[in-house]
């Protein structure tokens, strides 16, 4: 008894301690919710079983039947789609920008915060002005289109099958671009200035300073971002939700906004979880590349 | 511990049970109530009327978006939260009435002098049935019809006083009435996919001849063509696909449609926005002397089985139901019941467009009841949408819907 108290007073036992408080507090507020969806996903849920733990198991069957489903993997490939096009435009953009606002000219820093404010405000408010900006008839965007002479008749970007997925990417590239800025500004502002004059003495041009330098020295920046991007992605709904519900005919649905969709919608909270299970394989997927791919960084 | 100590808990405990039932029953029974209604609108007027009398019920009001009406109900109800009133969409009902959410209501009903199912108009009465019984009490009703601008239709040769009776004179007379030049479509509906689309296109399937158990029928096919000619040609914007209801008619209300499918809840609100004469007609059949059919809209009201204070919920329900002749006239809602007349309002435009819906409220269906209503309406709409975006031919769609539902009807 007495070693146990000393221990915790000066020695592992404290250590162990500080460690097992966040542990249990992790594992109470994401596992256990985590394990209780991949537990539904084998069985039988509807809305009245769902404040009871024990309901019918029925294995694979939601697993088989989702993907019997013909809307099941053109929504997967949407999700892909919606995923890799918003991170690769929230970034390209986002880098741009910061890169653009490291040239300290007057004003800089404070326009650079007022980027922010797009991603200050609210899924559903953003999802509500682009589905003005966006609407076929009357929509600024069609009009500044049509002005400039890009297109000549209207498109039809909520409602227009080819068309429906990239309206919510192009809400969803300037609702994050602004943070993905943000970031990459902060890393910009940590690589030392001698290392670009060096590199300016012996010769090295923008471009080669920007492959040599600049790059490298983001790579953990980088990293982070384009995993957090990932995350927002996956987890982006709001817009989808504002802008198109999913249509027409699923071809701007995605795989986070149709288990919504199947739970509180259709009442299938059994199917809905199987998504979701789908969608922690791919997100643990892209997270043990993440930490492989920075791995050497941590340590070093 | 000693002998006195246990004493003192004993009593401790006691008073702490005593307690808050002595109170209670000092106090009133609180009753709370859910529904989407806003403050112009009937549940927040009524429920303050209510609390004037001091009957010794206190009801609390809370409004709640559409979008989440079940799936709230469904949380609150799961972990012993729910109220003890609330609106629900009349083909949602069964899914609650289905599994015992909903209080069986049929006994009080028998002994009530102010809740008499026959004053029921019966598609509104069929829904809050189930086996038999009823779960609840329906709250107002309302269905679709046309509206069409009849200043267009002088405009463009069109007699005002003729509306289009028939699908193919419909969409001749969208044809005729539509204006690129002039940002002006032919007509507006919705066909989004949410329950909003299925209870557009349900009415036009029911006339010929389809339903929802039987959606793939010829007549259907047919219905949805008409559809599908009237957004290929752009005689309706394509973002019907997106669009609601509300929004489809706000274009027609700003001149942008010559012609829009909607229901009486519009009223109102084209009285104040739209500065053209305008009429309503009856929904356009296959063809003259065609069976007639619409959608029969609006909530229910309906207690829910684990209320503490069924009693009580009852008499509030009663009195939402002693009020049912003010639904018109102060809200611009139709009651749901057959003998009510509904006097008129001095405004000529909105009386002889209540005379439409009351006639079109006639031929009204209601959806379902079936409890797994959702996932039947989500096949229609996905079939609507593969239809009208070209993804499928009208049949192909409509028979994917049908393997779809004959699945869930089991």
């Amino acid at each position: 008894m007495k070693r146990i108290l000393s221990s915790i007073t000066d020695g592992r036992g404290f250590d162990i301690g500080l460690v097992s408080l966040p542990l249990a507090f992790l594992f109470v507020l994401s596992g256990l919710p985590l394990v209780y969806n991949v537990v539904m996903s084998f069985q039988e849920v509807d809305m009245f079983s769902l404040g009871s733990f024990w309901r019918p198991f029925v294995g694979l069957k939601n697993y088989i039947d989702l993907f019997s489903q013909p809307e099941t993997w053109p929504i997967l490939l949407n999700t892909a789609i919606f995923v890799t096009a918003s991170i690769a435009g929230q970034f390209l953009i986002g880098f741009g920008l910061a890169l653009f606002f490291w040239v300290n000219f007057p004003g800089a820093s404070w326009l650079r915060g007022l980027f922010l404010v797009s991603w200050v405000m609210p899924g559903l408010v953003v999802g509500a002005i682009w589905n003005w900006i966006l609407s076929g008839d009357f929509g600024v965007l069609n009009f500044l289109l049509r002005e400039t002479g890009v297109i000549s008749g209207n498109i039809f970007w909520r409602s227009d099958p080819d068309y429906s997925l990239w309206a919510v990417i192009i809400a969803n590239v300037w609702l994050g671009t602004s943070f993905n800025m943000i970031l990459l500004s902060v890393g910009l502002s940590g690589i030392p200035k001698d290392l670009y004059e060096a590199a300016e003495l012996d010769g090295a041009n923008a471009l080669q300073r920007f492959w040599t330098i600049t790059l490298p020295m983001m790579r953990s920046t980088i990293g982070a971002i384009v995993a957090l991007g990932l995350i927002f992605t996956l987890q982006q709904f709001d817009l989808f939700a504002a802008i198109t519900s999913g249509g027409p005919n699923n071809t701007s649905n995605v795989t986070q906004y149709w288990a919504w969709d199947l739970s509180f919608r259709q009442y299938d909270f059994a199917k809905g979880a199987t998504i979701s299970v789908i969608m922690i394989v791919f997100v643990m997927f892209a997270s043990v590349v993440y930490v492989r791919s920075t791995r050497h960084e941590v340590r070093g | 511990m000693g002998i006195r100590k246990y004493v003192m808990l004993g009593a401790l405990a006691l008073a702490s049970v005593s307690l808050p039932a002595l109170s209670a029953s000092a106090e009133d029974v609180t009753i709370n109530v859910w529904s989407l209604d806003r403050d112009i609108q009937p549940a927040p007027n009524l429920i303050k009327d209510f609390n004037k009398l001091n009957t010794g019920i206190k009801v609390e009001y809370r409004q709640i978006q559409f979008d989440d009406v079940v799936s709230e109900a469904m949380r609150a109800y799961s972990t012993g939260q729910a109220p003890d009133i609330i609106a629900v969409d009349n083909p949602e009902h069964a899914l609650f009435a289905s599994r015992g959410v909903f209080l069986d209501l049929s006994e009080m009903i028998a002994k009530s002098s102010v809740v008499k199912p026959e004053n029921y108009f019966k598609g509104p009465l069929a829904s809050v049935s189930w086996d038999g019984k009823y779960y609840g009490v329906p709250k107002a009703t309302n269905t679709i019809a046309l509206y069409y601008n009849k200043d267009m239709f002088k405009a463009k040769g069109l007699d005002p006083d003729k509306p289009p009776q028939t699908w193919d004179e419909l969409v001749e007379a969208a044809r005729k009435l539509t204006d690129p030049a002039q940002n002006v479509y032919g007509i507006t509906f919705s066909a989004k996919a949410n329950e909003e689309g299925t209870f557009q296109f349900l009415p036009w399937a029911q006339m010929a001849g389809g339903g929802y158990d039987n959606i793939n029928a010829e007549g259907a096919v047919k219905a949805l063509d008409v559809w599908k000619t009237i957004i290929d040609e752009k005689l309706a914007s394509p973002d019907t696909l997106t669009r609601s209801q509300w929004d489809a008619t706000g274009t027609f209300n700003s001149g942008n449609a010559a012609m829009a499918i909607s229901g009486p809840w519009e009223i109102d609100r084209m009285l104040q926005e739209a500065k053209f004469d305008w009429g309503v007609a009856l929904l356009p059949v296959p063809e003259l002397g065609a069976e007639r059919s619409s959608a029969m809209g609006d909530f229910n009201w309906a207690v829910f089985a684990n209320t503490e204070h069924p009693e009580e919920a009852f008499k509030v329900l009663e009195y939402f139901v002693s009020q049912d002749d003010r639904m018109f006239k102060d809200f611009g809602q139709l009651p749901p019941r057959s003998d009510i007349a509904i006097p008129a309002t001095g405004e000529p435009k909105k009386d002889a467009a209540l005379q439409v819906f009351v006639e079109q409220l006639k031929y009204a269906k209601p959806r379902g009841p079936h409890p797994a209503w959702p996932k039947i309406s989500k096949a229609i709409q996905d079939a609507i949408q593969a239809a009208l975006t070209g993804q499928m031919s009208s049949k192909e769609a409509l028979d994917q819907a049908a393997e779809k539902i004959k699945a869930v009807l089991g």
